[in-house]
């Protein structure tokens, strides 16, 4: 009997379907393989190249994106798994070419060095925000401790997060 | 030297640059960038740690449909190596295998699916050979040799012995002798290692985008090994998430996108997983110390003997530099009359070691502060002052000729000391909670470039043109230490204008004048230099042209906040001045875009003494200082170390960026932490075991503790503006305040690291049956 | 880019429809928050033919607190178990296992059944397939031999769960629904030690729901022994239930995870009801910890510090526990 799975050579059919979703506000379709992950579909079928891949294994945070406003580590996700969801990336958060409060902060108060995990950084910090608008520097720290960031030792980390919260919303772009 | 403009461009927190691109996701990393039609490169490694290359068969491969380009040792028999002296390391095995993971073959091919099917059907052949990771094992007298001409598999053997040895041994109240373990650790830089590579066949022109702190040696290696002329590459190096030494030398995956997409007549994306990115390594070596400290009974050191074997890994990379390092900085923080130095960099069946943050010096340092606390203790002295005694007074010339121009050290000793409470606080801390005290320092920037060519040691190119832009090209690799925020404002600091008129375009050979790299922390001293060099021509220039204008003598012009007014202005017409946009079009009169040229060259006298072998390494024009508490608390039970704070002082000179040096101190400090507290790479019979972020523990925000900096200004006499360097000097002290810290906490005193909760219940365990043996003796 | 092995991805409503399709592909795993199994077939460390993702199954994520104790479904996330209210006012260690998992991000997506049915774990186990393949592979994927224990017939990969121990000292049961219907399982009961099949679980079998009866009076706390605050599995971790009256412990439960190839129920403490916690209690504990560790160098920390360190959590955790249930006692 011939599986529709397999091919003649013995090797598994890599089956696509249909992906719909809402990705940094936008609803769009993509036609993506069953296995792909959140990650690859980001990077290579949205082009949206601020999240990083920094590990093997879901261990550095640098992929971390919003599902429905709370964090989710790209690199461990099928992209199928956010059919229906709204996923945010770091590239959603800037208004206007506008920096959101967070990014803004981590500019001033050098929260980002090389920048590489800074993304995965700030998405994980913007989902803290939205449930916890005033979070201790304690807190922030264990939030945040997914994140791998090998430049700042943290510290200004911390501040430009502490920096955003107090900082009013709607007042982006004040300097 | 250039006095500062109101408000001054240098000296105030200053965001980088290249900020906004990195919070808002448009920086674009090699990784990032567009290659829609690029094919997929992927290196097949050897599972092998030490074992002769019989075959590599690839015929298969070559067979498989969507397969484009395929690569072996046959296709580059050009040895390369970051040292002229050392070039050891092939990119693609020839003959031999040294380490577990290292290239022997690479595919090119249309997709991921077809390149993992293509390693899989390369047929190797390799015949095992004795693996040796334990120096002691691979110096053996029956040990294989890994290189044919280094007997006992001895890289380097470095002897140096300077003052009276003897006499300050036996001038010494007391004496001390102990022996130190430091494991390996590595970079962890968080971007993993990528090449974007394209041939253009019709041209013969090999574009690379590349992983890399030094784009210079990039395309050196890669014109070297592909037997191409230097004319022909061109190297970018994008944004790049980290180095801190990983990056310094060329890497062999570099030339092998560049074989593969020259083979393939294309372009080639090499992208290496973390696993493989841990396979380059060029960490820190696993280091064995052995260190004597001769003291007087007030604390002045007398002598120092210093012995260090380095496990070197398979390849040479800047091995014989970091061997040199590891003895030279043991001058030039403390005031001591004698020092003798022997180091070994053993060969062994691992991946190369390189150079990390803190160059050689790290192990040594620690040990050694670790070794003056147990004596100062043993003398009834306090930590300060053990280390007050034993300071320099710049200027001064230590015995390995190094000059030391400027020593904030006293300072940053006063600073941490009252900062830490530590005279309140050390005698009150409760049981299982210490603080502990180390120095550190580092040079800003390597005298002798590595490839001595006789050009300047930095070149900085500036243009200004019709649009009253000025765009500042530089060679200079932003890791992300923001050194192209430093050459901005410089350049803004000399010409007295507005940030928003400079843009700074960087790392591209076909841009930007050659840089001798980010290494060795020189990018702020020497192009930092460079650039006031570039920003005093254009000024002069402009200066003349708002002469011409203002009809006045250009000594009387003076410029401040983008206003060009004559000194004393007589006639009332000239009190308004003129505008940047002004004078530039003024300037621009008959000559058209302007361009200059600003280089710096460290003087001969800076460069070490020619008498005095190896003092090459560890000469500088300028020494960092830095003094740091930790305090810490262990566990009882299980044994864990959780530092609590870190106050540090950093004499960086002038602190040109605060907010960057800030931040470089901390992040500094913090990869000390990590050394003294958590990450090791481990293997067992050559195979890696920690080449993942689960296993190597770089420290998480939970557990790493606030950094509190204080930043110390020497003003050195040939720094930009008095600047020295602010990110490497801090690291070594890291590692030593814990050991100093747990010691105080504990009662034992560490020998090894990292000091991960198995050593330490070692340690206590230790100490309990010591303690028990003594009780039951009478 | 990661290239994925092929497998065919089904997206179930009901439960109905997630075990019917685990029944039609012999192989198939479900799959829901993929911290533990998606990273694990990036490595080659599995290859199923079928996923079969619950996270749209509906009602699997509900968590119920009632006076019969606690219902909580299969998908409940680490981070809804960590932040619920409910749980953390009446089984505060749950709440402190579920939160001491990996990292928060983890948490948000890792659920309560990936947790307890994650694969075990070894240092020759957990690497790329290139690493393994060099290595000849080993017992618990594709090879005959074990690196760990020389000639070994049995695979070492250790457990590493920090919610299983504390449930199994509370006496929590797993709902499990499979092709032949539905059957509960106390948790005690649910873990073979073999690193190949530690899960108690026939071919199409999935867990759905865990049950933990009202704590009656019982005290319970989990600690989590790891170099880093966050991100490490546990070199050792202990759960720890008494229950005291007056100056007598009327009982002890301790179970580990960390230091064998399932979490692990420590016997022999039934000696120590009817005692007051003293010295010599501590002794018996520890004893009967370091017995029932079966630690051995599946990890890079020594099998000798997880023995130890387990032992003296145990001790140090139910002395607090005491002490705390005595307070709770005199209010």
């Amino acid at each position: 009997m011939h599986d529709p799975n397999v091919r003649a050579s013995g090797a598994r059919v890599r089956k696509k379907s249909v992906l719909a979703l809402t990705l940094n506000g936008r609803a769009r379709e993509d036609f993506v393989a069953d296995g792909m992950l959140l990650v690859d579909y980001l990077r290579e079928v949205a082009g949206l190249t601020g999240t990083k891949q920094g590990c093997d294994g879901g261990e550095c945070g640098a992929c971390t994106v919003l599902v429905d406003d709370r964090p989710r580590l790209a690199c461990s996700t099928l992209a199928h798994q956010v059919a229906g969801r709204r996923v945010e990336t770091i590239e959603g958060l800037a208004r206007n070419g506008r920096m959101s409060r967070l990014q803004q902060m981590f500019h001033e108060k050098l929260g980002a060095q090389c920048g590489f995990c800074t993304p995965g950084m700030i998405m994980a910090a913007e989902a803290l925000l939205r449930r916890d608008p005033d979070p201790t520097p304690e807190r922030i720290r264990q939030a945040l401790a997914g994140n791998l960031c090998r430049c700042t030792g943290y510290v200004k980390i911390v501040e430009a997060v502490r920096a955003a919260a107090e900082t009013p919303v709607g007042s982006e772009g004040a300097r | 030297m250039t006095t500062l403009v109101r408000p001054p461009r240098i000296g105030t927190k200053t965001p980088l640059v290249d900020g906004i691109e990195k919070v808002t996701g448009r920086a674009k990393f090699t990784a990032d960038l567009p290659a829609a039609d690029a094919l997929v490169g992927k290196i097949l490694r050897s599972p092998v740690a030490h074992g002769l290359l019989r075959s590599v068969d690839t015929s298969a491969a070559e067979r498989l449909p969507g397969v484009v380009a395929v690569v072996t040792g046959d296709d580059c028999a050009v040895p390369f190596g970051v040292l002229p002296i050392a070039r050891t390391e092939y990119p693609l095995a020839r003959e031999k295998v040294r380490y577990r993971g290292e290239p022997v073959a690479a595919v090119a091919a249309v997709d991921e699916e077809t390149a993992l099917e293509a390693l899989k059907l390369i047929v190797l052949e390799i015949e095992p050979l004795p693996v040796y990771v334990d120096p002691a094992k691979a110096r053996a007298a029956d040990a294989v040799l890994l290189h044919d001409n280094k007997p006992n598999n001895i890289e380097r053997a470095v002897h140096s012995a300077f003052g009276d040895l003897e006499a300050g041994l036996a001038a010494a109240d007391l004496v001390r002798k102990r022996r130190f373990s430091f494991a390996e650790v590595n970079h962890a830089h968080l971007e993993p290692n990528a090449t974007l590579a394209e041939y253009d066949p019709e041209r013969g022109w090999l574009t690379l985008h590349s992983t890399t702190q030094v784009p210079y040696y990039v395309h050196l290696t890669v014109a070297q090994c592909l037997e191409m002329d230097t004319s022909r590459v061109r190297v970018i190096k994008p944004f790049l998430g980290g180095g801190f030494g990983a990056r310094t030398e060329a890497l062999g995956f570099e030339v092998i996108a560049a074989l593969l997409a020259r083979k393939a007549g294309g372009t080639v994306r090499l992208l290496l997983s973390r696993e493989e990115t841990f396979l380059c390594h060029r960490g820190r070596p696993q280091a064995d110390i052995v260190l004597e400290l001769g003291m007087m009974r007030d604390g002045r050191l007398t002598a120092c003997v210093a012995e260090c074997t380095q496990r070197g890994g398979a390849y040479a990379g800047y091995g014989i530099i970091t061997i040199l390092y590891a003895g030279a900085l043991l001058h030039g923080l403390y005031d001591i009359p004698a020092i003798k130095y022997d180091g070994w960099r053993v060969y062994t069946n691992t991946p190369p070691c390189g150079a990390m943050r803190g160059h050689g010096t790290v192990d040594m340092r620690a040990a050694f502060e670790a070794l003056l606390d147990e004596m100062a203790e043993e003398l009834g002295l306090d930590p300060f002052e053990v280390r007050r005694r034993n300071l320099l007074t710049a200027p001064t010339t230590t015995l390995m000729a190094q000059k030391v121009m400027s020593y904030g050290l006293g300072e940053c000793l006063d600073r941490v000391e009252q900062a830490s409470g530590w005279k309140e606080r050390r005698k009150s801390m409760p049981p299982g909670r210490g603080l502990g005290l180390a120095c550190s320092h580092f040079v800003s920037g390597t005298s002798t470039p590595k490839h001595w060519t006789g050009e300047p040691h930095a070149v900085i190119n500036l243009k200004l043109d019709f649009d009253g832009g000025v765009t500042v090209l530089t060679g200079a690799s932003d890791i992300g230490q923001g050194s192209s925020t430093i050459a901005a404002q410089v350049v803004g600091e000399v010409l007295g204008c507005d940030l928003g008129r400079i843009r700074v375009v960087s790392t591209d050979s076909a841009l930007t004048p050659k840089d001798n790299g980010s290494y060795s922390s020189r990018v702020t001293f020497m192009v930092g230099n460079a650039a006031i060099a570039a920003a005093e021509t254009l000024k002069r220039i402009l200066v003349e042209a708002a002469a011409k204008k203002l009809e006045a003598a250009p000594e009387d012009i003076e410029c401040g906040d983008e206003v060009f007014r004559v000194v004393h202005a007589q006639e009332p017409g000239q009190d308004s001045g003129l505008s940047f946009g002004d004078v530039v079009r003024e300037a621009l009169i008959d000559t058209g875009t302007i361009t200059v040229k600003g280089t710096f060259t460290c003087p001969k006298e800076f460069q070490g003494d020619k008498a005095i072998r190896g003092s090459a390494i560890g000469a500088s024009m300028g020494f960092s200082y830095a003094a740091q508490v930790a305090e810490v608390s262990v566990d009882p039970v299980t044994a864990k170390v959780t530092v609590h704070k870190v106050w540090v002082a950093a004499d960086v000179g002038r602190a040109l960026n605060p907010l960057a040096v800030e931040g470089q101190v901390q992040g500094a400090v913090w990869m000390g932490l990590g050394q003294a507290l958590s990450e090791e790479t481990r293997f067992d019979d050559g195979r890696g075991l920690a080449t993942n972020l689960l296993d190597y523990r770089v420290p998480t925000m939970a557990e790493s503790p606030d950094v509190a900096v204080f930043i110390v200004e020497s003003i050195d006499p040939n720094g930009p503006f008095g600047a020295k360097e602010a990110s490497e000097g801090a690291l070594a002290g890291a590692v030593g305040a814990v050991m100093n810290a747990v010691a105080a906490a504990t009662g034992v005193r560490p020998t090894a690291t990292p000091l991960t909760p198995d050593r330490v219940a070692d340690l206590m365990d230790a100490k309990e049956r010591q303690a028990a043996a003594k009780g039951s003796t009478p | 880019m990661t290239l994925m092995p092929a497998f065919r991805l089904h997206r179930p409503d009901t439960l109905a429809e997630a075990v019917a399709a685990l029944a039609e592909t012999p192989g198939g795993k479900p799959l829901a928050g993929g911290t533990d199994l998606l990273v694990n077939i990036r490595r080659g460390m599995a290859d199923p033919p079928a996923l079969v993702d619950l996270t749209n199954v509906g009602g699997l994520d509900d968590l119920v607190v009632s006076e019969a104790g606690l219902r909580l479904g299969a998908t409940v996330t680490l981070a809804h178990i960590a932040e619920d209210e409910g749980i953390r006012a009446g089984w505060p260690a749950l709440a402190a296992a579920a939160e001491a998992v990996a990292g928060p991000t983890h948490r948000e997506a890792a659920t309560l059944a990936g947790n307890l049915c994650q694969e075990t774990r070894c240092i020759f186990v957990n690497q790329s397939e290139w690493w393994r393949a060099g290595n000849g592979f080993c017992l618990k994927i594709e090879g005959d031999v074990c690196h760990v224990v020389k000639k070994s017939l049995r695979c070492y990969a250790v457990y590493a769960g920090d919610v299983a121990p504390v449930l199994m000292v509370l006496g929590a049961e797993a709902e499990i629904l499979g092709p032949a219907g539905t059957r509960r399982l106390a948790l005690a009961s649910f873990f073979h030690e073999e690193g190949r099949s530690h899960l108690a679980l026939a071919p199409g079998e999935i867990v759905t729901a865990v049950h933990v009866p009202p704590p009656n009076g019982a005290v319970a706390g989990y600690a989590k022994v790891r170099v880093r605050e966050a991100i490490d599995f546990p070199l050792a971790g202990v759960a720890v239930a008494l229950r005291r009256e007056g100056d007598r412990l009327a009982s002890v439960t301790v179970a580990l995870t960390g230091v064998a190839s399932a979490p692990v129920l420590v016997p022999g403490l039934d000696r120590l009801a009817g005692t007051t916690w003293s010295e010599d209690s501590a002794k018996t504990l520890t004893d009967a910890v370091r017995k029932s560790c079966n630690a051995v160098k599946t990890t890079v920390t020594t099998p000798n510090y997880r023995r130890r360190v387990a032992a003296a959590s145990a001790v140090r955790l139910a002395g607090d526990l005491w002490a705390a249930a005595g307070e709770g006692n005199a209010s």
